[in-house]
């Protein structure tokens, strides 16, 4: 067989038409997931192409904003840390920060420092989770075993500083935080962090099939990511370097040295990459912290003695914070009594699992479908309330 | 000496190991998911994580349900096959939990599913979900 | 005081007649009517503020109005200005932001209009989004007590364990 012919024959083979037609039909994708909570999304799908997606929440609605409205702030603090059950911490700070503002109280330096060692563990916590879920999203079984075995490190440092694996129980409250660290805190959160690294280095290894299906799948460039309203990772992820710990820093950010990674391409391998890149970061800023802790008290004064109910005065704030997911915010509305008026709560999941997921997954094949879902980083509760 | 019937002696028999159909709902994932990890290693006890409830013995109810997740996890237990037992975790499915008065979530789960066993907790340890497993295994011994 | 937040408030209230404060480093806060919200949100658009992060809805019960806030992000100046405006509580409608912010408005407004009821005009779906055959008022109301629905819809008086509810 002389090569012309050969050619001749393959080209004939690319040239043939797609055998099934008409054969569109309607695809539920959810809701039990192995790796979040319930969310389902309807696909359309001709083929194996996805002609259309529509996502299909309300599976964890519990009506957070008013059940906030009957509750005091202490009782709500307790109640912020399952608004998303993979970071409960940062978002116990959100809270805090809002009620902090909105009466003006002067947290002491330690507390500060505190705080800001206990978010960035729970970030590090957060992006493991990701790595192990996305690992088992595209077929990486031993990644998702390994992280989480890694990831009972920090869970039981949990328990030594706030008596709770998963909720802190209000740790991070109003006025400061609840209690101090325990002895011998310091060179077992230390000993950690080594763990973390070594964590590290072994999910640089990765698996070559990770490339085949990350790189150049799930592309969303910048326009149209603020346009959709994509915060944190996904945004940086297409090349837009923002981080609200930058823009307006809260606590002690403006004194602690990091960088925040940003990607180019903005598939999915970029955003991937940037994960493992902020546990290293969160690694150095947790150490400089611990570093230069300083000594004395951990709660604001007027705090210090527990009180159910205390007036707030009247005013409104929104505060915002970077969370692992990306932007979170609290608009909060005091009306002169001990309870909030009116609490809104904005998360970065909202806007990821709703616009940006119909636009990324229109157009792309069945198999790619979960490789972008779980590249987004996604908490169903978070988007519910 | 107790009278068994024939399917009661082979169940003794073969139930070495249970299969779980897991039905995440937000706070059991962070508790459950660490079983399947390498501290918490379930499946030296003899128990996976399958993909399907045909194929599973345990549906675990994880956490708060809503009213409109509790009409799909009706549909998974109808699907499942004799015999079948229902976990039910943490104190959400038992009284309301913190969310007592919301008006989306259901109260007591008993009046929607059987349940076999509760796991009292807000979230319980990973301990004991192995201590309740263990009482499966008791339960399933016996059964007539 | 900052110059870049005195300039920025200045112009607008010299260009748009409206009432305006600044609460802090990064914060201002604009109060204005109905009829000048688009063209002013038009014109903050141009400005730089293309993030808007949230919508929100709340409920003045006396007073008989829902006041909307509007709170938008500015990359560049780094600074998070927030519109607010009154409507009435009864027959709440007002015109969408679609048009200026794309879907991350309309994925709010969809949230806002089954939760609150209010009618956003020019939005192209307004389904509902959580709740499945809810029939009833909107749920987030300042007049539905949820404590009172829960007694009776869920909880049972004679029982033993749920007593403690009907306190």
């Amino acid at each position: 067989m002389t090569r012309k012919m050969r050619g001749k024959r393959f080209t004939m083979i690319d040239q043939m038409e797609p055998a099934l037609k008409g054969t569109e039909y309607d695809l539920y994708f959810g809701p039990a997931h192995p790796g979040s909570g319930n969310f389902g999304v309807k696909l359309k799908i001709d083929g194996e192409i996805v002609v259309s997606a529509r996502a299909d929440p309300g599976y964890l609605h519990r009506g957070f904003e008013k059940l906030m409205e009957y509750r005091t702030p202490i009782q709500n603090a307790i109640l912020s840390d399952r608004l998303c059950i993979l970071e409960p911490l940062n978002w116990n700070l959100v809270h805090a920060e809002a009620v902090d503002e909105l009466m003006g109280i002067d947290i002491p330096e330690r507390a500060k420092y505190i705080r800001v060692i206990m978010a960035e563990l729970s970030r590090i916590q957060s992006h493991i989770i990701w790595y192990g879920v996305f690992s088992i999203g595209t077929g990486f079984d031993t990644g998702f075993k390994m992280s989480f075995g890694y990831r009972d490190y920090i869970l039981d440092l949990f328990e030594l500083i706030t008596g709770g694996r998963v909720y802190p129980a209000g740790y991070i409250c109003p006025g400061g935080v609840r209690r101090d660290l325990p002895n011998g805190a310091r060179d077992k959160i230390l000993k950690v962090l080594d763990k973390m690294e070594e964590m590290i280095k072994l999910e640089e290894l990765e698996n070559p099939a990770l490339g085949a299906r990350a790189k150049g799948v799930g592309v969303l460039k910048v326009k149209d990511a603020i346009r959709l309203g994509a915060t944190g990772p996904v945004l940086r992820g297409s090349g837009m370097d923002t981080d609200v710990r930058k823009d307006e820093p809260y606590e002690i950010y403006d004194r602690l040295d990091f960088e925040v990674p940003v990607g180019k391409e903005g598939d999915v391998y970029a955003r991937y990459w940037i994960g493992i890149e902020e546990i290293k970061q969160s690694i150095k800023i947790v150490k400089q912290a611990l570093k230069e802790l300083p000594e004395g008290e951990v709660i604001a004064s007027n705090f210090k003695k527990p009180k159910i109910k205390f007036k707030m005065p009247e005013g409104e704030v929104y505060v915002r914070n970077e969370i692992a997911r990306g932007e979170a915010a609290i608009y909060m509305v005091s009306d002169g009594s001990g309870t909030p008026y009116r609490i809104k709560v904005r998360g970065p999941d909202f806007l990821h699992m709703i616009p940006v997921l119909e636009y990324l997954l229109k157009g792309v094949q069945i198999a790619d479908v979960p490789a972008i879902y779980w590249s987004l980083n996604i908490c169903p509760a978070d988007m519910d309330r | 000496m107790v009278k068994r019937s024939e399917k009661a002696k082979t169940m003794r028999k073969l139930i070495k190991a249970i299969w779980i159909f897991n039905w995440f709902n937000s706070c059991g994932f962070a508790e459950l998911v660490p079983l399947v990890g390498s501290r918490w290693d379930m499946e030296r006890f003899g128990m996976i994580i399958v993909g399907t409830p045909r194929h599973a013995d345990v549906l675990f109810i994880a956490g708060y349900q809503t009213l409109k997740s509790i009409k799909r996890a009706k549909r998974v237990y109808e699907q499942m096959a004799e015999p079948r037992v229902v976990i039910a975790l943490g104190s959400c499915t038992m009284t309301g939990g913190m969310y007592w008065d919301s008006y989306n979530t259901i109260k007591r789960l008993e009046d929607y599913l059987p349940v076999n066993l509760y796991i009292p907790g807000c979230p319980p340890r990973p301990e004991a979900v192995f201590e309740a497993c263990e009482k499966i295994f008791e339960h399933v011994k016996e059964l007539k | 005081m900052d110059t870049k937040e005195t300039e920025l408030l200045d112009k607008i209230k010299s260009k748009f007649k409206v009432d305006g404060r600044i609460q802090r480093e990064r914060r201002i806060w604009i109060l204005t009517d109905e009829n000048k919200l688009m063209e002013m949100c038009n014109w903050l658009k141009e400005c730089g503020f293309i993030h808007l992060s949230a919508i929100s809805v709340t409920d003045w019960l006396e007073d008989g109005k829902y006041e909307l806030t509007y709170h938008l992000w500015s990359y560049d100046d780094k600074i998070l200005i927030t519109v607010k405006t009154k409507i009435d509580r009864e027959k709440p409608t007002i015109s969408s932001v679609t048009p200026i912010w794309k879907e991350s408005a309309q994925i709010h407004e969809r949230e806002l209009h089954e939760l609150f009821g209010v009618k956003f005009e020019g939005n192209s779906d307004l389904s509902p989004l959580f709740l499945e055959d809810w029939e009833g008022a909107p749920p987030f109301r300042k007049d539905f007590d949820w404590r009172e629905y829960v007694r009776e819809k869920f909880y049972d008086k004679e029982n033993e364990r749920e007593k403690v509810y009907y306190d």
